[in-house]
């Protein structure tokens, strides 16, 4: 498990991760509220394929077709069909295509942040949105452990199954099983932890001097076209 | 041969001598440091050293006889992060360590640990190389040109912009060194470097140590493995119980002979030496253990793919070592053969066929990380939980066999890696299973801890256990193993007895691997 990415990522559409960022904000500023009367019937869709364009251009085509398809679904059911049902089925159908024509489109740009932006990126971004380095220290060693703690659950995981503990199992109940799972954890994570910092201070971490930041991030012609579509769907939605 | 050094210069003396002669990069003074937690780390005891510009120095000496203590001393981590009470003085190039913040400390001094894992703060080869002069403060055009003349001096650009939770043990250890390296500090300390590396991994080191040196960097490495530095060092230290014991000039510690440098309880200097001790006597006969149709996967085309499909057959009742390049299929075969990856195929014939589920209650893998599958909170709970019919005068059997019963109150976390281990092997033996594989289990021990290692997988055997070891360390092999298996690129090359031939055949495997150095 990654949040971010590690190595080079291939997208067609280079765009800086604070336009990222802003596009997600606008996507779920207007998405969340469910409200599709007037303008909001034509708007909403047409902001809908955004996540749907940037996941193709980031070469993430079945997560597009997929969101695309189980998208418009939604959106149909929740427009046109839902006053033609009636009972249960109706509560059920109106409240996934309900939350899914709000909250999909939300998480599907998330993902495209996430399966796009470099953790180097999203931290340089940050810096030069003059984020305290009180909070990016913490977030990106954040980023550096995620991988790292579902490295050594893994390995721990092997080891339980190898001793044949586990539920059921007649070594211990199920609050003992849940200690010998998260002790090693911690422990390890802890000691990983500490021999970080004392790396991370070897190099000079923490000095007096303004940190730079090694990674090129910058806007293009692409953030500004990113910036000026965003404001316009936020001007429609609170001028509409 | 060596003489006491102990020189007793207070520490003004020293301060001005070393601002009038520039040639002296560290001088450490009557030290005297204990740590502050009171645990079982060691503490130094009245140390006096003074290292040249442009020396090798190599600090030795067993386990826990402050190595890893006098290096933190250099690089300032004592007594800024790791507390505790000290006296005497560092001087670094004429300046009092102690008073410099660690980030003044880290323009002087760059350091390599240990765990290859722990050390990299960022989650891209780029971005790693270029935090230290990030924290700088230095131009993105500096930086820039500093990370590619590192990764073209290293011969490591194809390393660059990878995620490091991708690359190997060695590889991580690559970067780890060349990200010391942008910074251009003029000394360098290492911390038991090559602890987690394989053969041709260690050999890249030595290269990237060999590049330091030629620039006329100062180094200090304290280390258990001594054949790589066997060219390069200028000077010795050998520590003991916390206390400088000896030092030799390069020449004089090369010149000393096998049972000198064994009474010392250090490692060989020369490998060769090592190979012509060979003492254990092979099993003979007894039954077969089957394996056909080895294959298997993680990914696509990933790293560490197994595929062989004709039969392997091997006699129970031996040490069988696993050797191999990295990347081989080593840590994949032995997953597969303890039954732990679900979807392997492969068939295990022992009388019967074992299914992967049967081999999990058949086999034991004690795992390189040891940390990983210790789970109780005492010694003796942590060998009654292996068993299947819990009992106590037998786990304290087991626990006198292998020097642990003195601990067996005390948590398993609180021990020494190497008692951890015997921790996890007695857990072995008291789950009763048939076979039992070990994972690198001397990775970054000292020749007495190798040796006891060793003692402990003779007496495995001799109970009748069949041992797997997969390990890169030849004097394992030669004291313990009976049975080689090669791998390379997931099929078997070669399986054969450990006799006398059969050294000449591992020898030679070792030797290549040293030569070619290529992942």
């Amino acid at each position: 498990m990654q949040l971010f990415q590690g190595g080079s990522v291939h997208t067609f559409l280079k765009i800086d991760p604070r336009t990222k960022l802003f596009l997600l904000l606008v996507v779920n500023i207007i998405m969340i509220n469910g409200s599709t009367a007037g303008a909001a019937a034509i708007y909403k869709p047409i902001l809908a394929c955004l996540p749907f364009v940037l996941l193709l251009t980031g070469k993430r085509i079945v997560a597009a077709f997929v969101y695309g398809i189980i998208f418009a679904m939604a959106w149909v059911t929740d427009q046109y069909l839902s006053g033609y049902l009636s009972g249960g089925i109706n509560i059920v159908i109106a409240l996934v295509s309900g939350l899914s024509t709000r909250w999909l489109p939300c998480g599907m740009m998330g993902y495209y942040l996430m399966a796009t932006t470099r953790v180097s990126e999203f931290v340089a971004g940050m810096e030069k949105m003059h984020v305290s380095q009180k909070i990016v220290i913490p977030l990106s060693v954040m980023f550096r452990f995620f991988p790292t703690v579902s490295e050594e659950s893994g390995a721990i995981n092997n080891a339980m199954r190898m001793r044949g503990i586990r539920v059921g199992g007649g070594k211990g109940g199920v609050i003992a099983i849940f200690e010998y799972r998260i002790i090693p954890l911690i422990m390890s994570t802890v000691k990983i932890g500490d021999e970080l910092s004392a790396a991370a201070l070897t190099r000079g971490l923490g000095g007096e001097v303004k940190r730079t930041n090694f990674c090129s991030i910058g806007f293009g012609m692409w953030d500004i076209l990113m910036f000026l579509l965003g404001t316009v769907f936020i001007a429609l939605y609170f001028l509409l | 041969m060596g003489y006491i050094n102990v020189p007793f210069r207070n520490s003004v003396y020293s301060a001005v001598l070393s601002a009038v002669m520039e040639d002296k990069m560290v001088s450490i003074d009557n030290v005297s440091f204990t740590y502050g937690r009171g645990e079982c780390d060691n503490g130094l005891k009245e140390i006096g050293l003074e290292i040249k510009k442009g020396e090798t120095v190599l600090i030795c000496g067993e386990s826990g006889c402050g190595k890893t203590t006098l290096i933190r001393l250099i690089n300032g981590l004592i007594p800024h992060y790791y507390e505790g009470k000290l006296s005497g003085g560092v001087l670094l190039k004429g300046k009092q360590i102690h008073k410099l913040p660690i980030y003044e400390t880290a323009k002087y001094v760059g350091s390599v640990f240990q765990n290859p894992r722990s050390q990299f703060f960022n989650v891209d080869s780029t971005s790693e190389l270029a935090f230290g002069a990030e924290n700088r403060g230095l131009e993105y055009n500096e930086i820039e040109k500093r990370v590619i003349q590192t990764a073209e001096m290293f011969k490591m650009e194809e390393l660059l912009d990878r995620s490091l939770f991708q690359l190997s043990g060695g590889e991580k250890q690559k970067i780890a060194c060349a990200s010391v390296s942008v910074c251009e500090p003029d000394i360098m300390v290492l911390d038991e470097p090559s602890s987690n590396l394989d053969i041709t991994a260690t050999e890249e080191l030595k290269k990237m140590i060999g590049i330091w040196k030629a620039q006329g960097k100062t180094i200090i490495i304290s280390e258990h493995r001594l054949y790589y530095l066997k060219d390069l060092i200028d000077k010795v230290v050998y520590m003991q119980e916390g206390e400088v014991s000896k030092t030799f000039s390069g020449d004089e510690f090369r010149d000393l002979s096998v049972s000198a440098m064994q009474s010392m309880g250090l490692r060989p200097l020369e490998l060769e030496d090592v190979v012509k001790s060979k003492m254990i006597s092979l099993p003979t006969g007894g039954a077969e253990l089957k394996l056909v149709d080895f294959e298997y996967s993680h990914k696509k085309g990933g790293r560490d793919a197994l595929k062989f499909s004709d039969e392997l057959v091997l006699p129970k009742g031996n040490s069988i070592v696993i050797i191999g390049h990295n990347g081989a299929g080593k840590s994949t075969f032995a997953t597969c053969l303890c039954g732990l990856i679900k979807k392997f195929k492969g068939v295990v014939k022992d009388d019967k066929v074992l299914k992967n589920k049967e081999r999990l209650s058949k086999f034991y893998m004690v795992m390189q990380d040891v940390n990983h599958q210790l789970f109780a909170e005492s010694v003796l709970e942590e060998v009654l939980l292996s068993m299947d019919k819990p009992d106590n005068k037998t786990a304290e059997e087991i626990l006198s066999s292998l020097d642990l019963l003195e601990f067996k109150e005390l948590h398993p976390m609180s021990l020494s890696g190497g008692q951890k281990q015997r921790v996890a092997i007695a857990s072995a033996l008291a789950s009763g299973r048939e076979y039992i594989i070990l994972d690198e289990p001397t990775s970054g021990l000292d020749m007495k801890h190798m040796k006891e290692v060793a003692q402990n997988i003779r007496s495995l055997i001799n109970t009748g256990k069949t041992v797997f070891i997969i390990t890169h360390d030849i004097e394992l092999i030669i004291e313990c193993g009976t049975r080689v298996v090669h791998l390379e690129k997931g099929e078997v090359r070669d399986s054969y007895v450990l006799d006398q031939k059969g050294i000449k055949k591992v020898w030679k495997f070792f030797q290549d691997s040293r030569e070619d150095n290529v992942y």
